[in-house]
């Protein structure tokens, strides 16, 4: 029908393709080094750009100073040390270098017997060795040689490793992830020390070429899940990885969801439970987040401590933590619904008392709760975003100007800021930060469910969440297991936390074959007397301890 | 039929939470006053009959819906008559729920708000669950069931703390005879709760242990009779006689009627959120069965296709139903029963199920001659070894 539109179509489409061409054909390198060493540094300068935090050191070594060669490292990228002392140091002090003539036998020499670094290897193709350059190896270039020698001296300033900042508890390890890919796999496998622990690395990202591992422990994890996630990661084609947010966001099952199905954490202790629960992490390169996959609804109210606690305790604060939830998400609402529509509900004092406050206030209940939620999340977002220096003037202002002189002022009644501030309180108390950001947004949804049909509004829209929550997917596994479906051995771990000597096996939806996880009988079991359980020889004691 | 599964814990769950959705809620079998109870474990018994004809129905088809082995039990032209007006009464009865629930809302919370507003976010909570399937469906049961079941047991204990009940209300037992009851129970209690349970017939073919259908039915719906049963007993007990029969929702008059401590009174947010859940529930399942019914009859590939109209037709049919409450109510005690109930709950399924006997006894004796040789055969090559 249009078909004069389709021909200019099609036109733009062979325009687009032609200037892709042509950028192509500027971009394409001849592919392998060259013999020449000046050649090869001239394309090294062109395809950089000439950038000044590539340093070049041109050396002459061997028998009378006759063969040229060129060390090459990106300023800040190195460990300065291993460069100096062990490359080019070991290379002009070398004995057996000066007697070699052959282009060839210097390779051979340096190789094996001069560069004294771990890893070191052999490339003929640019590609190869500007992705070595760039990460951070030293370069080594012979002239009449087309070959480069690439030696592993990564390094450079990366921040220490550090307390957690984000996933704060009192008892277990402290360290936390920091910057450094290595660093972070490596802290994991200290703590696990097997050798199915099992690590894939990719490079994601066609500018940043972010290197992005997959952690499992290998006949624990489930093999569809592995490969289900090895094949999203495959899928991602973008210009850059910057945290592993984008990644999440780009592997997640449901986007329509404010729900997070991907699990983050900061802590090492974290990711080694969750991989003996047969889930998956993932690292990136640049950040101290990794990823954990499959998530689980009830994963999000739970802290690592909570393991190293008895579990008496553990339970009550989970149970704690499930209140605290749900008066994140309807405490403004249930007030606004009862003063609006259910007056009857609230016992006779209490009403009288909030009628009584409410007497001067101008607003209806919902535009008042509005302006004290609103109010506080501006609060909140200056306090992230301001530097640290000037914390102290926004508690002043927010805790005087917008709590005292609001009620003064008559605008906001004194019962709505408590209840506004309590809810405050328990959003800050969820223990994962991406569930409690949600609840934010959901909160005003109940609120104008309350604010349109009372108590009715808000519990269709809490039926509208569970629907939502139980139609979620996290890598296949439905969100809201062991609770829905309900799997009776795995649901003590959920809002109940059952003593670890009752973790028979491991969760049936996310792990594999081999279920297994601790031995039989793995109660302490008290002794009846004194004796102690596994020597008999304590009977004794009853004289000694008298 | 979409390829989903569910267990059979989750089926018990559903049953019970239909049963219970609107039973729980309306005053039933209110006319042999304090024997109501009575009348409904009777009823419960009439249940357990109906469901295993349904059962039996089911597992001489075990993989296809009602709506297609009518077919194959009637032939295909009146099969699909038959078919047609058993999806036409899901569609009658989900706009039924929906009608009973949004006058209760009115009557007891809402008196300015129109009827149409409150149903009309009650059908588009229901159309989004159904659009995401009958696994989530499940699922979400089992999270409110125990929601239900907290609620259920905090209120019985506030209700015994209260002091409230009387057990001399529920006397005297039987005061005109067994008659009044035993008539109660096959003009009201069988259909009106027990006999709804054929909607399930729709959904027993997702099960993934078929073995565990017969134990699994007769045990919820044991399960939610005698729920209803004791609720009706402790409504009685606690408000008599007099003023039950006055009362349109025995519940919500029961709830009221909590005072602990001078501070726990007036409850109703108790009721409202059973009432919510319950008929959340129960139009569910009903609208489900709409839905994959009228796809599967008139071979609509995605069923989640017809959420949408489906949904707006039952909402408009909610509405013009009845011009009036009283209207709404009479037709449901004595029309409806009379003639739908009876003929589509019991008659023809019964008749069905004979049908199939006999075809399937036909099949299988000439199943069996064929067998026969080959039984033979390997009798021989066992007795070799």
């Amino acid at each position: 029908m249009f078909s004069f539109l389709k021909r200019k179509k099609q036109k733009n489409d062979r325009k687009i393709q032609e200037l892709n061409n042509q950028n192509q054909t500027n971009k394409t390198l001849p592919n392998l080094i060259e013999k020449s060493l000046s050649k090869n540094l001239e394309v090294i300068k062109q395809k950089t750009g000439n950038s000044s935090d590539i340093v070049i050191r041109q050396l002459k070594i061997c028998h009378n100073s006759k063969m040229k060669i060129a060390i090459l490292y990106v300023k800040g990228m190195v460990d300065n040390q291993s460069v100096n002392d062990f490359v080019i140091e070991s290379i002009i002090n070398n004995q057996n270098l000066s007697e070699k003539l052959k282009p060839q036998d210097v390779l051979e020499v340096l190789t094996e017997d001069v560069v004294a670094v771990g890893g070191i290897k052999v490339v003929n193709d640019w590609e190869k060795l500007f992705t070595a350059l760039m990460s951070g190896e030293t370069i080594t270039l012979i002239d009449g040689l087309s070959k480069g020698i690439c030696a592993s001296t990564q390094g450079g300033q990366r921040r220490s490793v550090q307390e957690s900042t984000t996933n704060v508890s009192i008892r277990g390890s402290k360290e936390a992830f920091n910057e450094s890919i290595e660093t972070n796999t490596a802290m994991v496998r200290r703590i696990i020390n097997n050798t199915d622990l099992w690590v894939e690395s990719i490079n994601i990202g066609k500018m940043t070429k972010t290197e992005v591992s997959i952690m499992y422990i290998n006949g624990i994890a489930k093999n569809e899940i592995i490969e289900e996630v090895r094949k999203r990661l495959k899928g991602i084609s973008i210009d850059g990885i910057l945290e592993s947010g984008y990644i999440e966001q780009l592997i997640e099952d449901q986007t329509n969801t404010t729900f997070p199905t991907i699990h983050h954490t900061e802590r090492p202790d974290s990711v080694a439970g969750n991989l003996l629960e047969g889930k998956i992490a993932i690292f990136v390169n640049g950040t101290p987040f990794v990823l954990l996959v499959p998530a689980l609804f009830i994963d999000f109210f739970q802290s690592v401590e909570d393991y190293y606690e008895r579990f008496d305790i553990s339970t009550a604060i989970r149970f704690l933590r499930t209140v605290i939830f749900l008066i994140s998400l309807v405490g403004p609402a249930i007030y606004i619904a009862a003063t609006t529509f259910h007056q009857e509900m609230i016992p006779t004092e209490l009403a009288i008392i909030i009628a009584a406050q409410r007497e001067s206030v101008p607003f209806p209940a919902f535009i008042e709760a509005l302006i004290m939620e609103i109010t506080f999340e501006i609060l909140r977002e200056a306090s992230i975003r301001m530097p640290k220096a000037m914390g102290s003037t926004i508690s002043i202002v927010g805790a005087l100007v917008i709590g005292q002189a609001a009620i003064q002022a008559g605008i906001v009644s004194p019962g709505m800021v408590i209840v506004v501030s309590l809810t405050a309180i328990a959003s800050f108390a969820t223990p994962s930060y991406a569930v409690a950001i949600t609840a934010r947004l959901v909160r005003f949804i109940f609120m104008v469910g309350a604010a349109t049909f009372g108590f009715y509004g808000i519990i269709l829209v809490f039926i509208l969440l569970i629907v939502h929550l139980c139609s979620l997917r996290s890598f296949g596994v439905p969100y809201m297991s062991p609770l829905a479906p309900f799997i009776r051995e795995e649901a003590g771990d959920t809002i109940f936390r059952r003593p670890i000597w009752a973790y028979k096996k491991r969760p049936r939806l996310i792990s594999g074959q081999n279920r297994v996880s601790q031995g039989e009988n793995q109660k302490p079991q008290p002794p009846g007397t004194r004796v102690m359980k596994n020597t008999t020889n304590m009977e004794k004691g009853d004289q000694n301890e008298s | 039929m979409e390829k989903a599964k569910i267990s059979a814990y989750q089926l018990f769950i559903l049953i019970v939470l239909f049963e219970l959705g609107s039973a729980l809620l309306v005053p039933l079998a209110i006319e042999v006053n304090q024997d109501a109870w009575l009348a409904i474990l009777i009823g419960m018994v009439g249940g357990f009959c109906l469901y295993l004809v349904y059962h039996g129905l089911y597992s001489y088809y075990p993989d296809l819906p009602p709506t297609e082995y009518i077919q194959k039990i009637m032939g295909s032209f009146l099969g699909k008559i038959l078919a047609f007006i058993y999806v036409l009464y899901f569609i009658y009865l989900s706009a039924r729920v929906l009608r009973d629930f949004g006058e209760m809302l009115i009557t007891a919370f809402y008196w300015e708000t129109p009827l149409f507003i409150l149903n009309t976010l009650m059908v588009l909570l229901v159309i989004y669950t159904i659009r995401k399937g009958i696994e989530v469906l499940a699922r979400t049961s089992e999270l409110l069931f125990v929601l239900i079941i907290l609620l259920g047991i905090s209120a019985l204990f506030l209700i015994v703390v209260s002091g409230i009940i009387q057990i001399s209300n529920l006397e005297p037992v039987l005061e005109e005879g067994i008659k009044p009851v035993i008539k109660t129970t096959f003009t009201q209690t069988l259909y009106f709760p027990f006999g709804e349970v054929i909607i399930f017939s729709m959904i027993l073919p997702y099960l993934n242990r078929p073995e565990k259908v017969k134990r699994i039915g007769l045990l919820a719906i044991g399960f939610s009779g005698l729920i209803l049963a004791s609720v009706m007993a402790i409504n009685v007990s606690v408000l008599g006689v007099n003023n039950i029969t006055r009362s349109p929702f025995p519940l919500l008059s029961t709830i009221q009627t909590i005072e602990v401590a001078g501070f726990l009174e007036r409850l109703d947010v108790y009721f409202i959120l059973l009432s919510v859940i319950g008929i959340f529930f129960k139009m569910c399942v009903f609208f489900y069965a709409s839905v994959v019914g009228t796809a599967n009859l008139f071979k609509v590939k995605e069923s989640a296709r017809l959420a949408f109209p489906l949904g707006l037709a039952i909402l408009i049919l909610s509405i013009t139903i009845a011009s009036n409450f009283s209207e709404h109510v009479k037709e449901g005690l004595h029309i409806i029963t009379l003639y739908l109930h009876l003929p589509l709950q019991v008659i023809i399924p019964i008749l069905l199920l004979l049908i199939a006997f006999i075809k399937n006894k036909k099949k299988k004796s000439n199943h069996n001659k064929n067998l026969l040789p080959k039984r033979k055969y390997r009798l021989a090559e066992r007795d070799k070894n």
